[in-house]
């Protein structure tokens, strides 16, 4: 029996150790096996904002930017991300929506911070968005939904209107499938309360937004794309049982009041 | 391989030809199941099942091939559901991956080849002991 199990172990040193060796070898390279390189998606992310700023412009307000600037800041020096890494937009829209866009671009329409009851339910958007990010869902999403070449085709400018339109829709509708979403609720709950927020308010505003679906449709975007928002929120509700956390305030209630009036003025100029 | 045992060395013709055929079942089986990879393992169990009554020498080669084909199938299926991933799902073709597929190419290779040899040496009536396969053989069919 020693002997068949010494010889077992060989064995098994020499397919992993095969493996191993041979995996050293850049055979995506020798192969020239087309990938999602790095070039490659800033190349889409830099084509996917110049297209999205054709229609909707920036904000435009420092105030709002930095503020929301801040939310992202203590989220990631929570969850030990390079904040630099993140870009963030905040497109004048009302639409209520929040996406993110190959090459860590995070985009906020400013219907969605003027939707928001507290800064901390604009935190826990902005942590399920940060968390399709670390997780790549984007990326894969396009994989799977664009392919490759179409992709690369893209990134290198020569994407006719239709495929263009098609890419910008998928992009920005966020519609990500339901294991993503869970995915991304979990890491958003831990992320929360990392950085001392309670995800409750991340619940309060998935059930808010699935509660007023009727009221005005066309606004609601993010509903549209997300419509288990309701057992979403019950399941945060769930997870943020696990976490422990002391919630601390993001900002006191009157620098929240006037930057919803600020973005709130911006938008009635438009 | 290793020397021949005395037991096993000397076989009539029609168990020869058992224990040959049911190297060549895997080699022939090895040809057209290797995207699914349990046809293999069917096939080798089959022959075991039906030949299990058969003489020392026949079961033992069945046995033995049988017991390969285990090993090869959790190895080929790990191969399939990666290659899977790459074609329906979200997984990336890698280096990592490119590298298992190769390694199981060489192992699937060199089993092949050992299978072949094997289906002609014990047509000849001559026993033949794989490295490792043959010593879990013998501890299996003594048991």
């Amino acid at each position: 029996m020693a002997k068949v199990l010494l010889h077992f172990i060989v064995l098994a040193l020499l397919f992993f150790g095969v493996w191993f060796l041979l995996s050293r070898i850049d055979f995506v390279n020798i192969f020239e096996i087309e990938q999602l390189t790095k070039d490659t998606e800033e190349k889409l992310s830099a084509w996917v904002l110049k297209e999205m700023q054709r229609g909707k412009p920036e904000l435009g307000s420092d105030s709002v930017q930095a503020f929301v600037e801040d939310i992202k800041q203590r989220l990631c020096e929570a969850n030990g991300i390079d904040e630099s890494s993140i870009f963030l937009y905040i497109l004048l829209e009302r639409d209520i929506n929040a996406f993110t866009l190959p090459g860590r671009n995070l985009v906020l329409y400013s219907g969605l911070i003027s939707y928001c009851n507290s800064p901390e339910e604009l935190a826990g958007v902005l942590a399920h968005e940060i968390a399709h990010m670390e997780h790549e869902h984007v990326k894969k999403k396009l994989l799977k939904e664009v392919g490759l070449s179409m992709l690369t085709t893209i990134a290198g400018g020569d994407a006719s209107g239709e495929i263009g339109r098609q890419v910008m829709k998928l992009l920005t509708s966020t519609a990500f499938d339901r294991e993503q979403e869970n995915e991304a609720d979990l890491w958003a709950v831990r992320c929360l309360a990392k950085a001392h927020i309670d995800p409750e308010h991340l619940a309060n505003f998935l059930f808010r937004l699935s509660r007023e679906k009727g009221s005005i449709p066309r606004q609601y975007e993010l509903l549209i794309t997300h419509p288990n928002s309701q057992d979403r929120a019950a399941e945060i509700l769930n997870l943020r049982k696990r976490e422990t956390y002391e919630p601390a305030p993001i900002s006191d209630p009157g620098r929240w009041r006037a930057m919803k009036g600020l973005t709130g003025s911006f938008e009635e100029r438009k | 391989m290793s020397a021949p045992q005395v037991l096993l060395n000397d076989p009539n013709e029609y168990e020869s030809e058992k224990a040959s055929n049911s190297y060549l079942m895997a080699v022939v089986v090895i040809m057209f199941g290797l995207p699914l990879p349990i046809v293999n393992l069917i096939a080798s169990v089959i022959f075991y099942v039906a030949n299990r009554k058969a003489g020392h020498f026949v079961r033992w080669h069945c046995t033995q091939n049988l017991v390969a084909q285990v090993l090869t199938f959790f190895a080929n299926a790990a191969g399939v559901y990666w290659t899977a991933g790459v074609v329906f799902g979200e997984r990336e073709v890698t280096n990592t991956y490119i590298a298992y597929i190769m390694t199981l190419l060489l192992f699937n290779i060199l089993e092949f080849i050992a299978a072949i040899y094997a289906a002609v040496r014990t047509r000849k009536g001559k026993h033949v002991s794989w490295w490792f396969f043959g010593p879990l053989t013998e501890v299996l069919v003594k048991g």
